[in-house]
């Protein structure tokens, strides 16, 4: 063996300590949450039936009187390119039809106007647009038009439809790609056979996943830069569909906004609060993250946030609110279905159950009092909505359910 | 100034042309195809001693297999159960290098350019097989502006790199300026004696798939044992990798890839083995259902599966012949996949029509002048060995590589 000089034995040591310390990097843990059961407080909803849909992953879900819609998502061997149309006048949901969309492989989202008489299909991926429909006859949709332009490329995440002064507009949350930023997309569906573009703006970081509408006010779901308030009609600052103003944005904590319901009490008409819901990651059928987020929105140009809803092993996804009884119904993936009461004041809470920021822990309130698909097969549910005195929710691994509402 | 630097060239080429049937590839069905893989030139010029050296390899992929080439298994790029195309300029590194101590056996080095990070194995185009493994998106980091700092002392290489954390999206594709040097690696090599060579490595890689940013970052690991014989005609390798994703601090899913590879010839004919089990993440798929959207449109995936895979390979070396060598091949791969997460929005089974994929491959690889070097490391990191005795050269340090 050739002596070395000291200079290059201590290099070598140095060389040693760090092989030791690049080593012990490599040496990792896997920590993954287990999915925490409802608590006592919590009253299960009664499933009265299930529409099985095995040959798709289902997506989002939309009930009208008697009939609801689900998307589909992914490929399970067969792409999402199908809109399910149930008959759900009885307690489980029987498949009607089914209508094939053409150059998609996801249908993210679907929602009917507010009188009932379109369709509104989001698609994916290249070329994203959205697909109208009549709901003239609600049981066989008839397409309209197919609304696609560059603006819509790579995808159409979620069209959000809404009135505003008397017009119907598309909201679209568009998709990032390699060379393009994720974007919001403003269309006029007034007339249907023409949907005309109003506005667009580059926004999201990275993405941005859905909007909400509600007395000519927009939230915008924009990922870790949170969310974004803005006036279109109804702010007071001059604000239309056409011409956005921007009234705040906040940082949710965490990021990774994805949705949002803005709460109107329907008894004394306040707007406090608005839930944000944050999709962390999952893997689909078997795990999720991301917790609700309580903004105070009583001041729109200096909303924060105060509470928080969180559930161990499992995330939240769409919501949909029970408004006359402040009733917030939280789509969980994994988790189920969890009903919220959202009364009251959500800002006091004792010192116990307040996190290390000051935020609330609505679970730690005791606010979760109902919870649905917990006992039955594995679910994995996306979206939830109330219709006709009862709540649909699509479960991409089973289809749609029918549930009872909490009694 | 230009004699001297013409003086110092070394270039070499090289193309696979191969067809490729692989059952069942998608739904139930069996696809056959043919490609020009692999088309390189590569040029070395060193005409300063090392004082500074520049390497460059021109990959014409994006001209030749832009629709990907099946390997059933693989991933990355936007690609999935296709090998994505390389980017045209695949490296291009100006490197200075200073030698010292009592035989020269050490050396310190700075790299900068485009090319691989400090991380990991041999890039697999200059490995034995035509067809990837599929781990090379937890294995490599590569196609980066990168900035590399190297000091090999005796039997001991420390390397550490700066590049940009995100992946090429195109053939086309050049590192975001906005995010150079965000992402950072270093690896340790050790040689207990000149025919062994033990590295581990590490990185953290931010938003690889996101180039934008905001996506979820990587923390890597690496470690392996390679094996070379003095006279190259005998090699192994074994290979232990993980990537853990992250978001923000938060760990979300982690991918583990084992490998063990050998190769040896005797005369003109020469064989490999490749036993691979590899854990990948299964995402949404595009209209081409070998296309996946880049970036992801979230942070969650479909699935996970594990990739069992063995191949083997033979070939025949002929040449060379004016310095053209020509070796035909044939690669046969047996790949079982099975999901690791249940239920999940992959179910291999149903997509693939069956969990046992048969791929069978037939072509011949082509190449001029240099031969590809071992791919992956720069300077000082490239350790020397010494070379079997010839008349005259007894000692003298070389540069290992083997050719295949």
């Amino acid at each position: 063996m050739v002596n070395q000089p000291p200079a290059q034995h201590k290099v070598k040591r140095t060389l040693l300590a760090s092989l030791a310390v690049v080593s012990a990097l490599s040496i990792g843990c896997n920590g993954e949450d287990s999915l925490r059961p409802p608590p006592h407080s919590s009253q299960p909803l009664t499933v009265l039936g299930n529409g099985a849909v095995q040959d798709r992953f289902t997506g989002e879900v939309w009930a009208v009187g008697t009939v609801a819609y689900t998307t589909t998502w992914g490929n399970r061997g067969t792409p999402g390119n199908a809109v399910k149309i149930w008959d759900v006048s009885g307690n489980v949901p029987a498949l009607i039809d089914s209508l094939i969309v053409p150059n998609a492989v996801t249908l993210g989202d679907i929602q009917a106007s507010d009188d009932g008489s379109l369709l509104v299909v989001a698609t994916e991926f290249s070329p994203g647009s959205i697909v109208l429909y009549s709901l003239a006859n609600p049981r066989k949709p008839q397409l309209i038009t197919r609304y696609t332009t560059a603006l819509t490329d790579p995808g159409v995440h979620t069209a959000n439809v809404e009135r505003v002064n008397g017009r119907l507009y598309a909201f679209l949350a568009v998709d990032n790609s390699s060379s393009t930023l994720a974007r919001l997309v403003i269309v006029d569906i007034t007339d249907p056979t023409a949907p005309t573009q109003v506005f667009t703006q580059t926004m999201g970081s990275p993405y941005t996943h859905d909007t909400f509408v509600r007395d000519g006010i927009l939230f915008i779901a924009v990922w870790d830069a949170g969310i974004k308030i803005w006036d279109i009609g109804g702010g007071g600052k001059g604000g239309t569909p056409a011409n956005p103003v921007q009234l705040s944005t906040l940082a949710t904590v965490g990021g990774e906004a994805h949705n949002v319901w803005w709460y109107k009490n329907t008894i004394t008409g306040e707007k406090r609060y608005a839930f944000v819901g944050q999709e962390g990651p999952g893997a689909v059928g078997s795990s999720a993250s991301g917790d609700i987020h309580v903004v105070d929105v009583s001041d729109l140009t200096a909303p924060r946030e105060v509470a928080f809803y969180h559930i161990d092993g499992a995330g939240t996804h769409n919501f949909f609110m029970d408004e006359s009884r402040a009733l917030l119904y939280a789509a969980y993936y994994n988790g189920g279905v969890r009903v919220i009461d959202v009364s009251g004041d959500l800002s006091s809470c004792d010192a116990s159950q307040r996190d290390f920021i000051g935020r609330c822990n609505l679970a730690e309130m005791g606010r979760e009092v109902g919870h649905g698909l917990q006992d039955g097969p594995a679910v994995y549910i996306w979206g939830v909505q109330i219709a006709g005195g009862y709540l649909y929710a699509s479960d991409m691994l089973n289809g749609i359910w029918k549930l009872s509402l909490l009694p | 100034m230009i004699f001297l630097l013409l003086a110092q060239l070394t270039v070499g080429a090289q193309a696979i042309g191969v067809v490729t049937r692989v059952s069942p590839a998608i739904h139930g069905r069996d696809l056959t195809e043919a490609y020009l893989t692999q088309p390189a030139v590569m040029v070395d010029v060193n005409p300063w001693h090392d004082l500074l050296s520049l390497r460059a390899t021109i990959n014409l992929e994006g001209a030749t297999i832009k629709r990907g080439e099946l390997a059933p298994g693989i991933y990355g790029e936007g690609y999935i159960d296709r090998r994505h195309p390389h980017t045209y300029l695949h490296e291009l590194m100006l490197v200075s290098m200073r030698r010292f101590g009592p035989d020269q056996s050490s050396a310190i080095s700075l790299g900068v350019g485009k090319g691989f990070a400090a991380f990991g194995t041999d890039d697999p185009m200059s490995r034995p097989f035509e067809k990837y493994p599929i781990n090379h998106h937890l294995s490599q980091i590569l196609e980066r502006a990168v900035a590399i700092g190297a000091v090999r002392v005796s039997d001991l290489t420390l390397e550490t790199s700066s590049f940009n954390g995100d992946e090429p999206t195109s053939p086309g594709d050049t590192p975001n300026h906005d995010r150079y040097f965000d992402s950072w690696s270093a690896r340790i090599t050790y040689t207990p004696w000149s025919q062994a060579e033990l590295q581990t490595s590490y990185a953290r890689v931010k938003s690889p798939e996101n180039p934008s940013g905001g996506g979820a970052d990587q923390r890597k690991h690496s470690a392996s044992i390679r094996l070379e014989d003095k006279q190259h005609s005998g090699y192994a390798l074994f290979e232990w990798a993980r990537t853990a994703e992250f978001a923000g601090s938060t760990r979300t899913f982690a991918f583990t890839s084992l490998l063990a590879e050998t190769w040896a010839k005797y005369d003109r004919v020469n064989g490999a083995l490749r036993i691979e089990r590899t854990e990948r993440p299964d995402e949404q798929r595009l209209l081409d259902e070998f296309r996946s959207p880049v970036p992801p449109t979230d942070l969650s995936i479909a699935g996970r599966s594990r990739w069992t895979i063995i191949t083997a390979r033979a070939a025949v070396s002929l040449g060379p012949i004016a310095a053209v060598s020509i070796e035909p091949f044939t690669e046969v791969a047996r790949a079982r996949v099975s999901p690791t997460l249940q239920p999940a929005g992959f179910d291999p089974r149903a997509f693939y029509g069956s969990s046992t994929i048969w791929t069978l491959s037939a072509g011949f690889k082509i190449s001029f002048g240099m031969q590809h070097m071992r791919m992956g490391r720069y300077g000082a990191a490239i350790i020397p060995s010494k070379a079997p005795s010839m008349e005259g050269m007894e000692g003298m340090d070389m540069p290992r590589s083997h050719q295949m």
